[in-house]
């Protein structure tokens, strides 16, 4: 029935200030799904984020290979013939 | 757990570059407009776009050093760098002030997001009312109400941003929108 329906009594519920907070809240949200909605992230934000992640990749990568001996070096240690015994 | 911030802690325990930019690209899908909104509320475009990529590189060059567990500290983590960025942009001067948006423009965004989920009468009555209280602020206020209440920044953000302690910024806000339901009541 129509005068049951949630519109109808909203319409005639006497005007009543809302939660001032809880209703500065709901508008904050709705104006940043409108933006978001009204501006979809564009093709040049995600080259940005591409470059700058393989960046820092390559970055991460040389720190690796400086924190690690590199594998000839390693091996080249491990060949290096004993000490030769002291005289007694 | 949150979307956002499962998708950041993955990208932290990432080795492989085409999982990382896989992931990179889901996350700055979610954060992207807000952060273009943030930078577009500062600065007028073309002068904007270039602070914004240079904002979208820091955080995601940052990702993997972001050391926080929630979504209010990985948001705050970001608007620390746009706020930095926009700093450098002004060399050093104190940019606080928001450009102010005009209650049309401000209605439209709002008529954007009810294509997305619809608004209800009461929501609209709502809106009616939060779009009073913050055109009703004077201009100090009108940048705590639109901080916190709009860009969604913590009383603790905001406290940082603006050199204060954090119960100051939660008097002032506290004060400011006493004043602006007295001023449109």
């Amino acid at each position: 029935m129509f005068g049951r329906s949630q519109i109808a009594r909203f319409l005639i519920m006497p005007k009543q200030n809302p939660d001032a907070e809880l209703a500065l809240h709901k508008l904050g949200q709705r104006i940043r799904e409108g933006f978001a909605k009204k501006h979809p992230t564009p093709d040049k934000s995600f080259d940005t984020v591409r470059d700058a992640v393989r960046e820092q990749y390559e970055q991460d990568q040389a720190a690796e290979r400086e924190k690690k001996p590199a594998p000839d070096a390693a091996k080249d240690q491990e060949r290096q013939p004993p000490e030769p015994e002291q005289d007694r | 757990m949150d979307e956002l911030i499962k998708l950041v802690k993955t990208y932290r325990l990432t080795a492989g570059v085409a999982d990382r930019l896989r992931l990179a690209e889901d996350i700055f899908r979610l954060i992207e407009p807000n952060l273009r909104f943030f930078v577009f509320k500062a600065i007028r475009p073309p002068a904007a776009e270039d602070v914004l990529q240079e904002v979208l590189k820091a955080v995601a060059i940052g990702l993997r050093k972001f050391s926080g567990d929630s979504r209010e500290q990985f948001w705050a983590w970001c608007y620390r760098i746009a706020r930095n960025k926009l700093n450098d942009h002004f060399h050093g001067q104190a940019t606080n002030r928001e450009l102010p948006m005009h209650q049309d423009e401000l209605w439209q965004l709002v008529e954007s997001s009810a294509q997305v989920s619809p608004l209800s009468p009461a929501d609209r009555h709502d809106l009616e009312y939060a779009m009073k209280l913050v055109t009703a602020s004077k201009p100090e206020c009108y940048d705590y109400l639109w901080k916190h209440f709009v860009f969604g920044l913590a009383y603790g953000e905001i406290a940082e941003e603006q050199n204060l302690s954090y119960d100051s910024v939660r008097m002032k806000i506290g004060r400011c929108l006493d004043e602006a339901k007295l001023l449109v009541s």
